[in-house]
């Protein structure tokens, strides 16, 4: 923890987000982000943990509804037929008690990508950009990776649903400020700005897109692949 | 939407912490069934009614009765993780019960058909669940235990003093499984209204600080 402080995160998920995830009703492309960024960040990953101490008191306050006469014995059934000392559960992935390194992938992240970023299918937008979609089922929201090339700067665009980005790996800054590893980075739709890559190593980022995406000229070839499919109803 | 429940003067059941945290431990050192019967008599009906709270179900008892199996039978297969410096047995019970419930409903049929969506080419529901995005606690000492503590006494303090509109969101949100534009929506309010309802409750909870 004490490493922590030279390296922290600026930019925070705001109290509805961090609410939300800990009651596990934030869309999936979104909780994503959540989760990335708690990778980084000790203090919301101890924030988080009031805020389930929070859901679980009022999980307390509710009325009992008792369960059927017969759950109890059929739990116990189940219990019968479990593997020997059913090791399934021991996974050492889990509790995820450590403290995640910084210079890893979020562990969800690593996940979608079987382990490594190699395994996922990467197109090539122009020179500068390259992009993953994840597979994350999401209606709302596009999940994706982002790898922008060293000192690279993203075309003027406007945004046209909410957008989360949480930077993986290297930085970059606009008009605003800089942004690092961790910062969670939020744009809603009118905004624009200009992200310029740090002229030393590429930038990584996961990002959130909210649909339905409205294309508009450099946007509409980055994310081409995503608006030949049929649009959700 | 059922205001009933919520309006009653609820109090707090006795504190047994100390009680739960020992049937665990017999459960995971001893395998013993008592104890085990015990933590489902006092959780288990907590777990049905929060699998009841998620609107629209389409067969709210299945769905209710699974949710109690589901959750009971991990109480019995991860005991052993059970750790009282990380978590209270009824945070820890609770967390287990959210994931697992997060987890069912996206795999019901209800959640897949929303979920045919811009892609068609991957209707195929993704590999994540909560454990993947959840953090436990990595600090598992007395003083962590403590804070916890303390923690749980402001929020109790607090939270049956709030004003009930403030209360009432943050019951939707964590028992009823929605966001909060789901409540926004639902209650005919700004998105903005809903987001400063919470922030004040917090903020008396001393939960979230600003920055």
């Amino acid at each position: 923890m004490n490493n922590e402080s030279k390296t922290m995160v600026k930019y925070h998920p705001d109290a509805r987000f961090l609410t939300d995830f800990s009651a596990g009703t934030l869309p999936r492309a979104q909780a994503l982000c959540v989760s990335a960024h708690l990778h980084y960040c000790a203090a919301c990953r101890t924030r988080m943990r009031e805020l389930t101490q929070l859901g679980s008191e009022l999980f307390l306050l509710q009325h009992p509804a008792a369960p059927s006469a017969s759950a109890f014995d059929r739990l116990l059934g189940k219990i019968e037929v479990l593997p020997p000392q059913s090791s399934t559960d021991a996974t050492p992935d889990y509790p995820q008690k450590n403290q995640p390194k910084r210079e890893e992938l979020p562990r969800a992240v690593a996940k979608l990508a079987r382990g490594s970023l190699d395994n996922l299918s990467w197109q090539k937008i122009g020179r500068f950009f390259s992009y993953s979609r994840l597979p994350v089922s999401d209606a709302k929201h596009e999940s994706s990776l982002l790898n922008i090339r060293a000192g690279s700067r993203v075309p003027h665009h406007k945004h046209v649903g909410d957008e989360i980005t949480v930077i993986l790996k290297g930085s970059f800054s606009d008009s605003e400020d800089n942004y690092g590893i961790g910062d969670f980075i939020v744009r809603t739709p009118g905004e624009t700005h200009q992200p310029v890559a740090s002229q030393n190593e590429d930038c990584l980022c996961l990002v959130s897109l909210g649909a339905p995406i409205v294309m508009s000229n450099w946007l509409l070839r980055l994310l081409m692949p995503l608006i030949n499919r049929p649009r959700y109803g | 939407m059922n205001q009933s429940e919520y309006s009653e003067e609820l109090a707090y059941p006795e504190d047994n912490s100390g009680l739960w945290t020992s049937c665990i431990a017999r459960v995971a050192e001893d395998r013993d069934k008592a104890a085990f019967r015990q933590l489902f008599d006092h959780f288990a009906p907590l777990i049905k009614s929060f699998a009841y709270k998620v609107p629209a179900l389409e067969q709210p008892e299945v769905f209710s009765e699974e949710l109690v199996q589901e959750t009971m039978l991990k109480v019995w297969t991860r005991a052993s993780t059970f750790d009282a410096n990380l978590a209270s047995p009824s945070t820890w019970i609770f967390t287990i019960a959210r994931n697992m419930r997060v987890d069912l409903l996206r795999k019901s049929s209800r959640h897949i058909v929303n979920t045919v969506s811009i892609h068609a080419d991957d209707s195929n529901d993704d590999s994540l669940d909560m454990e993947d995005l959840w953090f436990e606690d990595e600090n598992s000492d007395v003083f962590n235990q403590l804070v916890q503590q303390r923690t749980r006494t402001m929020i109790r303090e607090s939270l049956l003093k709030l004003p009930s509109e403030q209360a009432f969101i943050l019951k939707k949100v964590y028992l009823e499984d929605k966001s909060h534009s789901e409540v926004a929506a639902e209650l005919g309010l700004p998105l903005g209204t809903v987001k400063s309802r919470v922030r004040l409750a917090m903020t008396k909870m001393k939960l979230i600080l600003d920055r």
